[in-house]
C-alpha cells in the first residue's frame, strides 16, 4: 500500500531529515516508527499525506505517485488519509460534534449525512455523551478521541499518527491504543510515530527504527529497542 | 458547488465580516469614495460634452442685426452673407421667434410677456452663419461684423475649445484621483481578507488536512472581498444617483439656460458600472491576498 523508493528529504535550511529510505508497508498493517528525536519520523509521516515532498525519490500510496501528483489532486488524496497529532489540533470555538463534522462539511457532504456519520463516529470513539462540549472542557484523552474521530470519519484506508499519546498519561494512552487497535482490525493501515516504549513492546507490531534519517531496524513483531 | 457548500460559505463570509467590523467598514468606505468620485466625474464629463455640443459649435457665428433694420434689409443681409466664400448656411431667428423661445424657457404665459418687458422686444434678429471650415471662422466673423446692418457678432471665441480642454484636464485629474482611491480600496480589502485568513489559519490548516479543495477554502474569502466591494459600489451608486438628481433639479430650476443631462440609459449604465467596479475591486483585493497562501 505504501512504498518509499530512495527517498531523501533535505529541508531548505540544509537539515538532512531522511537519507535514501526504502520502505514497503502493506494494506492493513500496523507499523510503529521509533527512533531518537530529530531522527526523521515526523518528516516521514508528513511525506505520507503530502504535507512535504521528498527532495529525491518516490512516495507511492495505493500505487498513486505523490511526487508527480498535481496540487489539485492532493485534497482527494487526503480524504483517504486520516491524520492524528500529539497536540490534537482541535478548533477551540467549535464543539466536539462540530469539530468532527467539520471534516465532512468542508468536503461538501450533505447535511443529513454529516449528522448521522458524525453521531456514529462519536459513538465509535466513546464520546457520544460529550458532543456539545468544547475542547477545553475535555481531558487530554477525550480531546485525542475527538482528533481520532475526525481522522477516521471519512473511512480512510490509511491513518497516520505522530506521537498520538505523547501528551497523555499511560492509562489514557492505552485507551487511545485500544481505539487504534480496533480501527486497525477493521482494515485501516496505521503508521504511528512514538516514543512510548511500553506500548510498542506490548503491542508486538512491526517496528521501524529511524536513526539519522535512515532505516536502522525493521522487525515484524518488534520491540521498542531503546532505553528511556 | 452544492447547496450545502454554499450555505457553509455564506455563514463563513458573514462570520469573517463580524470579526473585523472596523476594517470592513474602512474598506467599504474607501470603495465608496473612489466610486462616488468616479460616478460624479462621469456625470460631469457627460454634461460638459453635452454643453459643448449645445453651445454654438466652433463653426457658427451668431450675427446680431441692428435693431432698426427692416425685414427686407435683414433678408438682403442674409443673401449677402450667404454669397460670401466659406459660408455653408445662414439661418434666421427673428426677434419675435427669439422672444417666443425665451417665453417658453420661462414657461409662463407669453401673451403678456411683451407687456412685462415694457412693450419693447429686447431681442435682436439673429443670423446664424455656419462656416465651411473652422479655420475661416475668425476672418469671416470680422468681415460680417464690419457690415453696416450688423450690430455685433459672437462666435466660439475659443469657449468650446476651452471647455473641451478643461474636460480633458478633468478627465486626467478624475482618473488620477479615482485610480489612487481604487488602489487604496483594493489594498484595504486585501488587508481585510488577509487578516481573516490569518485569524482562521487553524481552520484552514485543518480544512487542508481533511481534504477540502483549495477552491472551497478560498470561496469564503473571495466572497468576502466581493461583498465588501459590492456594498461599497451600491452605496456609491445610491449617493451618486440621488446626489446627481438633486443637483440636476436645482440647476434646472435656478439656471434654466444650462442644459443638464438627464439620460436614463446613462443613469443605468453608471449605476451598473459602479456596482461592477466595486465587485472588481473586491475580487482583486482578495485575489491579491489569496494568491500567496493557497497556491492552485
Ligand atoms: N520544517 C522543517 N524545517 C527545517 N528542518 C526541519 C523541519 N522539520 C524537521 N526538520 C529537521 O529535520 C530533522 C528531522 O526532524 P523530524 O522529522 O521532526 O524528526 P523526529 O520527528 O524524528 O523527531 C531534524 O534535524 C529537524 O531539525
Ligand atoms: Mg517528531
Amino acid at each position: 500500500m505504501i512504498q518509499l523508493t530512495n527517498v531523501s528529504k533535505i529541508y531548505p535550511n540544509g537539515a538532512r531529515a531522511l537519507v535514501d529510505v526504502n520502505l514497503k508497508i502493506g494494506k492493513g498493517d500496523f507499523v510503529f516508527l521509533v527512533g531518537p528525536s530529530g531522527a526523521g519520523k515526523s518528516t516521514l509521516i508528513r511525506l505520507l499525506y503530502r504535507e512535504e515532498s521528498p527532495t529525491r525519490g518516490q512516495v507511492q500510496i495505493n500505487s498513486k505517485n505523490l511526487v508527480r501528483m498535481k496540487e489539485r489532486e492532493v485534497p482527494y488524496l487526503r480524504r483517504n488519509i486520516g491524520v492524528i497529532f500529539q497536540d490534537f489540533k482541535l478548533l477551540p470555538n467549535k464543539t466536539v460534534f462540530e469539530n468532527v463534522a467539520f471534516a465532512l462539511e468542508v468536503i461538501g457532504v450533505v447535511k443529513r449525512e454529516v449528522r448521522s456519520r458524525t453521531r456514529a463516529t462519536l459513538e465509535l470513539v466513546g464520546l457520544a455523551s460529550k458532543e456539545t462540549s468544547y475542547p477545553h472542557e475535555l481531558s487530554g484523552g477525550e480531546q485525542q478521541r475527538v482528533c481520532v474521530a475526525r481522522a477516521i470519519i471519512n473511512n480512510p484506508a490509511l491513518l497516520v499518527a505522530d506521537e498520538p499519546t505523547g501528551n497523555l498519561d499511560p492509562d489514557t494512552a492505552w485507551d487511545i491504543m485500544d481505539l487504534l487497535y480496533n480501527i486497525n482490525k477493521r482494515g485501516t493501515t496505521i503508521v504511528m510515530a512514538t516514543h512510548a516504549k511500553s506500548i510498542v513492546n506490548k503491542m508486538q507490531k512491526r517496528v521501524i527504527a529511524i536513526e539519522n534519517g535512515k532505516v536502522a531496524r525493521d522487525e515484524e513483531k518488534g520491540g521498542y529497542g531503546y532505553d528511556t | 458547488m452544492t447547496l450545502n457548500s454554499s450555505r457553509y460559505i455564506l455563514r463563513e463570509t458573514v462570520n469573517s465580516m463580524k470579526r473585523n467590523p472596523w476594517l470592513s467598514i474602512a474598506s467599504v468606505i474607501t470603495v465608496m469614495v473612489s466610486l462616488v468620485i468616479l460616478g460624479f466625474s462621469i456625470f460631469f464629463l457627460a454634461n460638459a460634452s453635452n454643453m459643448a455640443e449645445s453651445f454654438e459649435s466652433e463653426l457658427e457665428i451668431a450675427t446680431f442685426v441692428q435693431d432698426n433694420a427692416t425685414s427686407s434689409q435683414v433678408d438682403a443681409l442674409r443673401n449677402q452673407i450667404l454669397e460670401m466664400p466659406g459660408v455653408a448656411s445662414v439661418t434666421l431667428v427673428t426677434k419675435e421667434e427669439a422672444l417666443q423661445d425665451f417665453g417658453k424657457t420661462l414657461g409662463g404665459t407669453q401673451s403678456n410677456l411683451l407687456a412685462d418687458l415694457g412693450g419693447r422686444n429686447p431681442f435682436p434678429d439673429k443670423l446664424t452663419v455656419k462656416a465651411t471650415d473652422p479655420q475661416n471662422v475668425v476672418a469671416l466673423a470680422e468681415v460680417v461684423a464690419a457690415l453696416p446692418e450688423v450690430d455685433k457678432v459672437r462666435y466660439g471665441q475659443g469657449f468650446v475649445d476651452q471647455l473641451l480642454k478643461f474636460t480633458q484636464w478633468l478627465r486626467w485629474i478624475g482618473f488620477g484621483v479615482v485610480a489612487a482611491f481604487s488602489v487604496a480600496a483594493i489594498v484595504l480589502i486585501s488587508i481585510n481578507v488577509k487578516m481573516n485568513v490569518f485569524s482562521r489559519r487553524r481552520e484552514i490548516q485543518i480544512m487542508k488536512l481533511v481534504g477540502a479543495s483549495n477552491g472551497f477554502i478560498r470561496w469564503p474569502f473571495l466572497i468576502e472581498g466581493l461583498a465588501l466591494g459590492l456594498v461599497g459600489g451600491a452605496m456609491a451608486a445610491g449617493i451618486v444617483g440621488m446626489g446627481y438628481n438633486s443637483i440636476a433639479m436645482y440647476v434646472l430650476s435656478k439656471l434654466t439656460f444650462l442644459p443638464v443631462v438627464q439620460n436614463a440609459v446613462l443613469f443605468r449604465q453608471v449605476t451598473f458600472g459602479l456596482l461592477l467596479s466595486g465587485m472588481a475591486m473586491g475580487a482583486l483585493g482578495s485575489a491579491i491576498s489569496l494568491q500567496k497562501f493557497l497556491r492552485a
